[in-house]
């Protein structure tokens, strides 16, 4: 820290404070003394990492903050405007409709699928889901940092809570959609059921990527900025408006396209609830191995951030 | 000088003595923070030198651009024993808030070490609610926060809201709250949960004579509960009336540490050699 201490002071030097300088303060203890006394009093460190069991059992009885916080949020989304809660079904359906204009009738996007508007709307709102969640993810620690400076608590509950709040704010489109789906004119089938894991699944997905750039936007903050330009290129390659094995084939960049974790949730979406993708193991394990490597690996790279968040 | 030696004399008991248990502990403490968005304009004196001396300067400062560090905390040691009432005064800047959120464990050291006992509550008038939801929503997530479990906030819900006089204002979002209301709350929910450590920044300042009064009551109660007390002030007043131990801050640096009356009285002595 010695560089640190050699910057240019931001408070401008008032009068020296002559009488003080002359009664000095009792010669503090040395940093080992200081250490031994926590040590034997049985204090905590502060600032500093906790041991890997211990952050996850401080993160379990802090459960109920998570829910808490995201239920409050969630209801405070569209709480500053008339229709309120409203929105959060408006809100969906005006994208649909718009996408359907401009991909299904002016760019005629709907080549290999023989229900578009089911097709469109599955992507839409899967992905919709995604989107919000990685970029109000990405700002967990960063938008919270009053949260941050005002209380204790591990910081992992904000990526959590924030990735709860995106659920609960697209869990009225998802009511839609499976109102919209037989609609369309598919058949009810037991598959249905499914969507519920795959929803599971794609959380935890959303929840690890969370993890990652909550911290490295904490750690570097100008890197918030680019989240949205990803996301956004991310929803013209994962096949949101159309079918990805019908216009780049079966190569290897087809596969690439397919099995990244933003276009399998949609992949898994579509094979629950509609009768033209037949469920594969294949879709179903890709995500669930995405699950299980972004959410556990995100969890330990966000803890391995712990004690710092909050320093600038 | 005699005063002094005894201060000192007293003071070192108190860091040794093996009754007291410590509460807080600050070793050679250094906190410095990243400012965004603090472009520092040229001077006229910088226009004037040559472009050479310019440019190298320019090199040599870290802070160009509009990021910004500030050395808030220089080098603080301290130990705070439990059933102390600890004030920190010093003026504007001197870095008295940022060392408080530091030893709640809310700002990270940048050099040397802190520790603490139990999950300190910091109280303050800047300590950030959540203003778009309503007071009864902060309730439940202050007390969450702080440790509680939710069956126990909602036995302790009445009595928060009650200490807090805020009626039914707690239904409705912290954003229509007037300061004062808004404070009260933050404090009924800090004391809540009894902390081991409980820090005050300012927040006695904003309440009603009658308010200050109960916080008063509240903060000689959890005093006696041998938790830790600190608070932070502008009214030597307060300090003097809740405290037995000041610490003083002045640019980021402790510059005495000792019985309130010795030290308050040296602060209020500088005020007047320096002229204000």
């Amino acid at each position: 820290m010695s560089s640190v201490s050699t910057e240019p002071e931001i408070l401008s030097p008032t009068e020296t404070l002559v009488d003080v300088t002359s009664m000095p303060t009792p010669p503090p203890l040395s940093p080992e003394e200081c250490a031994e006394l926590a040590r034997s009093a049985g204090l905590s460190e502060l600032g500093v990492r906790p041991h890997r069991r211990h952050y996850l059992r401080e993160i379990w009885e802090f459960r109920h903050l998570v829910w808490h916080l995201s239920s409050a949020q969630a209801y405070a989304t569209n709480q500053n405007n008339h229709l309120g809660q409203l929105w959060a079904v408006i809100n969906p359906l005006l994208l649909v409709g718009s996408y359907y204009l401009i991909f299904g009738l002016l760019l005629k996007t709907r080549g290999g699928t023989e229900n578009y508007i089911a097709f469109l709307t599955v992507g839409i709102f899967v992905f919709g889901y995604s989107a919000s969640a990685i970029i109000a993810g990405a700002r967990a620690v960063t938008a919270n940092i009053g949260l941050v400076r005002a209380l204790r608590f591990p910081r992992a509950i904000l990526p959590m809570s924030v990735t709860l709040t995106q659920l609960l704010v697209s869990l009225p489109a998802f009511g839609v959609l499976l109102v919209m789906i037989p609609l369309t004119g598919e058949p009810f089938s037991w598959h249905w059921l499914l969507f519920g894991p795959a929803l599971v699944l794609q959380t935890v997905i959303n929840l690890g990527i969370a993890f990652f750039l909550a911290r490295i936007v904490n750690a570097a903050r100008d890197t918030a900025n680019l989240v949205p330009v990803v996301i956004r290129l991310a929803r013209y390659v994962s096949g949101v408006f159309f079918s990805i094995t019908h216009y780049a084939g079966h190569g290897l960049v087809s596969m690439l396209l397919l099995y990244q974790p933003l276009a399998v949730t949609m992949t898994i979406g579509r094979e629950a609830l509609m009768d033209q993708y037949p469920l594969t193991w294949s879709s179903w394990a890709a995500a669930g191995i995405w699950a299980v490597v972004l959410g556990a690996g995100g969890l330990v790279f966000f803890w391995r951030g712990e004690g710092r968040y909050g320093s600038d | 000088m005699e005063a002094t030696e005894t201060v000192r004399d007293r003071d070192r008991d108190r860091h040794r003595s093996p009754e007291a248990t410590p509460g807080v502990i600050c070793s050679e403490l250094d906190i410095v923070y990243t400012v965004f968005g603090a472009r520092k304009k040229a001077t006229t004196t910088e226009g004037e030198q040559p472009w050479l001396e310019r440019f190298l300067r320019q090199r040599r400062q870290v802070d160009t651009g509009n990021v910004r560090k500030v050395h808030a905390v220089k080098g603080v040691s301290f130990v705070a024993r439990h059933g102390e009432a600890v004030g920190i005064i010093g003026r504007n800047g001197s870095g008295k808030s940022t060392l408080l959120r530091a030893i709640a464990g809310l700002i990270p050291p940048s050099g040397g070490r802190a520790w603490a006992a139990g999950r300190p509550a910091l109280l303050g008038v800047n300590a950030v609610l959540l203003t778009g939801l309503t007071g009864s929503r902060n309730v439940m997530i202050g007390g969450l926060a702080l440790g509680l479990s939710p069956r126990e906030v909602r036995a302790r819900y009445d009595d928060i809201v009650e200490f807090s006089g805020i009626g039914d204002f707690v239904d409705l979002p912290m954003s229509a709250y007037s300061s004062g209301m808004g404070a009260r709350l933050r404090f009924a929910i800090s004391t809540a949960a009894t902390p081991d450590i409980l820090m005050i920044d300012e927040a006695l300042a904003t309440g009603d004579a009658e308010f200050q009064a109960r916080s008063r009551e509240r903060i000689a109660e959890i005093r006696e509960q041998a938790g830790t007390v600190f608070l932070v002030s502008h009214s030597n007043a307060a300090i003097r009336e809740s405290c037995d131990r000041v610490l003083w801050m002045d640019q980021g640096r402790l510059i005495m540490d000792g019985p309130t009356e010795d030290v308050v009285s040296a602060y209020e002595a500088s005020h007047r050699k320096g002229g204000r």
